[in-house]
């Protein structure tokens, strides 16, 4: 049996590596990506969690947030698509216009 | 018990090496391809932990269809190697970065084995029904229980629909003294008028 | 398991179902006009928020909540509840009111989508002010930011408007996955998601004398940084002036006040409702108290010292907009029975001057084209009215005495005080009410400065300004809001009282 433990630092390194990603990434799409990475990392930790404490419940969470993982990719990939039509780049480092 | 620990070790390292491999590269296609790697494995995971459904659903809907969303959209837009993209441009600013995310990486993983080795949670494992995780359990309290939450879900779609098709639509004033582009030279110049 | 399906007892919902269907039927309406509905999408949307706002007033007043619960114990309408819907309508009532403007030429397609987004955002703030449990709280704040995302970039052929939508799409993201990696270790601790159960569980477990410091820390952290986005407090504040910069100005306006209040929500439920009893700094080295003060006074640092050196009008309202939060954030951390009114009735003050002040600033963005500070000299010799409601606004927002915003300041402080004398722990709170006395000495500069260009600067960079009818209705309502809620916040304080303390938020 693996304990649970193994897949919490599992899901905590996916997270650092997520933030990694959204930190040091200059594409949009690949930063966009990471985010979602960090969400399936916490999605991991609550079905280790669900294992963990026995109850079901945390794997109904972890449905309803693919549910609104999806609804954030839709509309983040939406406008990607518009910001490619009128800049021409999905560097981040070149979408400048606003100082960080 | 040795069989469910290689497996575990090697989903582990493939999921790790998916998502360090899918930050590190330079093409969003090859990016997206190591997403889905790690979600696969991420997957294993999950039906390990007991989820089978759940890991069903990841492999599904997560890895088959929102990543060939994101796969379809730098399709459509041909975004591979227009531009020089990959990691940024300012070195001192990315080594900062690097080592604070691998300290916050470091910090995580130290804390959360600290906790859980000294028997806080890692200790209440129990052996699970047989029907832990099954469909008909998921589903049963997604539609009793949860009810709430998930007809909530269901106006956050419809935010997403109509936010997509707001956004990536294009206007026909948009293109009348927007920049050029193909549907602006297949329509008729006369179209400057809203709809 | 046995799982009873919980009766979702829809007539405590009146109020977010008829919002939700109300933006239903907004976007029909304008599919059905062909699009080309004029202003009249307009004024049918700002019906929305002003109806379910009587609903609301009229349910509450008739008895038919206190403390009803609904969908088996996820929803509750508690006063906080109804104090903040109100607040949560109020918001979107001045943003839709105020974006009359663009209507003439800035948004030609997807108008009935513009205003339905608002409302179905403001339903989302509606739900989230309601819930009681982790995951119906996760939905309705996505259900609040995702159609903020959009509502950010709605200027698609505005670069400016884009880079603000995709900045805040980013940060968005990234919020939200911190704040559920946070609350998964919430839930590993308690095995469940309702927060009231999630406190008596970690507390018996902790009675038992297990460990839970180290994992009730890390989530604490995870939460905080994820709401630390939401609220933009520093440092997590970058994106707010660049988004706030690039977005219309009305859908600026309602992330300062709408979307900050569903930020200040969901605080007070995860940290205040579930957390209060950890906050003993023996169970936790680390606790959010501490923490939550820090953050509260690099914002009124940042925000204050930050927001003297913009020339941008909108980015200068983002910093002091930060810098308000971390005055909220004072009364937060209070912690005792005024805390979570205070708080309430600065929300609300800050409503009528903030939204106010941005209808101004769309007003003149509207006429002229820009929102440079150098646009407002002499504004006073063109259009005299419109100067004075400003510079009421503003002064508002420093907090001069007879007006609302001074009442609000007031409280908060004062149950921050009143705080740090009862308890040596709280001894920090006098640190963090005398950062914020301070830095409010130096929002009078940055503010006294628009107020400077109004007035005393002889050549007029404007010609006069013309009002449509529904400018008027929201200037009007924002003034006497600023006013007569500064001589008599009696009876909304009263209300506001009616907030359970901290200790006993989700106990009925």
């Amino acid at each position: 049996m693996v304990p649970v433990t193994a897949y919490l630092i599992l899901a905590a390194v996916l997270f650092g590596v997520g933030a990694l990603g959204v930190l040091i990434s200059r594409n949009l799409i690949i930063l966009f990506m990471s985010v979602e990475l960090m969400l399936n990392a916490a999605n991991l930790a609550l079905i280790a969690f669900a294992r963990a404490v026995n109850v079901v419940d945390g794997q109904v969470v972890v449905f309803l947030v693919l549910t609104v993982a999806a609804a954030e990719a839709a509309v983040g990939l939406s406008m990607i698509v518009t910001i490619v039509r009128n800049r021409e780049t999905i560097n981040v480092d070149r979408l400048n216009l606003l100082k960080w | 018990m040795t069989g469910d620990m290689i497996i575990f070790a090697v989903s582990a390292v493939v999921a790790v090496f998916g998502a360090v491999m899918m930050i590190a590269q330079k093409n969003p296609v090859a990016s997206v391809m190591f997403l889905i790697l790690s979600l696969l494995a991420q997957a294993v995971c999950y039906v390990q932990l007991g989820a089978l459904f759940l890991g069903a659903v990841l492999v599904v809907v997560y890895a088959g269809a929102i990543m060939v969303l994101f796969l379809f959209v730098i399709m459509l837009l041909n975004l591979r190697g227009r531009e020089d993209l990959g990691l940024s441009s300012h070195p001192m600013n990315t080594i900062t970065k690097f080592l604070l995310v691998v300290l916050l990486g470091v910090e995580l993983v130290l804390i959360v084995k600290s906790v859980f080795m000294s028997g806080a949670v890692g200790g209440m494992m129990a052996k699970p029904t047989d029907d832990f995780g099954s469909v008909a359990q998921v589903a049963k309290l997604l539609f009793t229980k949860y009810m709430y939450p998930f007809q909530l879900t269901g106006v956050l779609l419809l935010v997403a629909l109509v936010g997509a098709v707001v956004m990536a639509r294009k206007d026909r004033s948009e293109i009348a003294h927007g920049a050029p582009s193909e549907e602006a030279v297949n329509e008729p110049t006369a179209g400057k008028v809203g709809r | 398991m046995t799982t009873a399906a919980p009766i979702i007892d829809l007539n405590l919902m009146i109020p977010e179902i008829f919002l939700f269907l109300w933006a239903c039927l907004v976007f029909t309406y304008d599919l059905v006009t062909k699009r080309k509905s004029g202003n009249a999408v307009a004024w049918l949307a700002l019906a929305g928020p002003v109806l379910t706002g009587i609903l609301t007033v009229v349910m509450f007043s008739a008895g038919f909540y206190g403390y009803g619960k609904a969908a088996g114990a996820m929803f509750e309408v508690d006063p906080m509840a109804v104090f903040f819907k109100i607040i949560f309508l109020g918001a979107a009532f001045f943003a839709i009111g105020s974006s009359f403007g663009l209507l003439k030429n800035r948004i030609v397609n997807h108008r009935g989508e513009f205003f339905g987004l608002i409302l179905l955002s403001t339903v989302g703030m509606l739900f989230l002010a309601a819930s009681r449990e982790m995951i119906s709280l996760y939905v309705g704040l996505e259900l609040t930011t995702i159609p903020l995302f959009v509502l950010a970039a709605f200027f698609k052929d505005d670069r400016l408007s884009v880079e603000a939508g995709i900045k805040y799409l980013i940060i968005g993201a990234l919020s939200s996955a911190l704040l559920l990696y946070g609350m998964s270790f919430l839930y590993g601790l308690g095995g469940t998601t309702d927060i009231w159960q999630w406190k008596l569980e970690v507390a018996r477990i902790a009675g038992k004398g297990e460990g839970v410091g180290v994992i009730l820390t890390l989530s604490v952290i995870t939460i905080l940084a994820g709401l630390g986005f939401k609220l933009a407090l520093p440092p997590f504040h970058q994106w707010a002036p660049d988004v706030y910069q690039g977005a219309p100005t009305p859908v600026a306006a309602f992330l300062s006040v709408g979307s900050k209040a569903a930020g200040l929500v969901a605080f007070a439920k995860l940290m205040i409702g579930g957390m209060v009893a950890f906050w003993d700094p023996v169970m936790i080295p680390n606790d959010w108290g501490i923490l939550t003060a820090i953050l509260a006074a690099s914002a009124m640092i940042v925000g204050n010292v930050v927001a003297v050196r913009q020339s941008n009008i909108k980015r200068m309202m983002a910093y002091s907009s930060i810098a308000q939060a971390g005055y909220i954030m004072v009364g937060m951390v209070a912690l005792n029975d005024f805390c979570l009114s205070s708080v309430a009735f600065y929300m609300f003050a800050y409503m009528f001057a903030n939204m106010g002040a941005f209808a101004v600033i769309a007003l003149i963005e509207d006429a002229t084209g820009s929102c440079e500070i150098s646009t407002y000299a002499g504004l006073s010799r063109t259009s005299p009215a419109l100067a004075v409601t400003m510079t009421v606004f503003l002064l508002s927002l420093t907090g001069i005495p007879p007006l609302a915003g001074f009442m609000a300041k007031y409280y908060v402080f004062a149950a921050a005080i009143q705080s740090a004398g009862a308890s040596p722990t709280f001894g920090f709170l006098y640190w963090l009410v005398g950062v914020g006395l301070v830095t409010s000495v130096v929002a009078l500069y940055y503010y006294a400065n628009i107020i400077k260009q109004m007035y005393f600067h002889d050549r007029p960079s404007t010609s006069p300004i013309t009002f449509d009818a529904p400018m008027v209705m929201v200037l009007a309502v924002a003034l006497c809001g600023v006013v007569v809620f500064g001589l008599f916040p009696e009876p909304v304080l009263q209300f506001a009282r009616q907030i359970p303390p901290p200790y006993e938020l989700f106990q009925h």
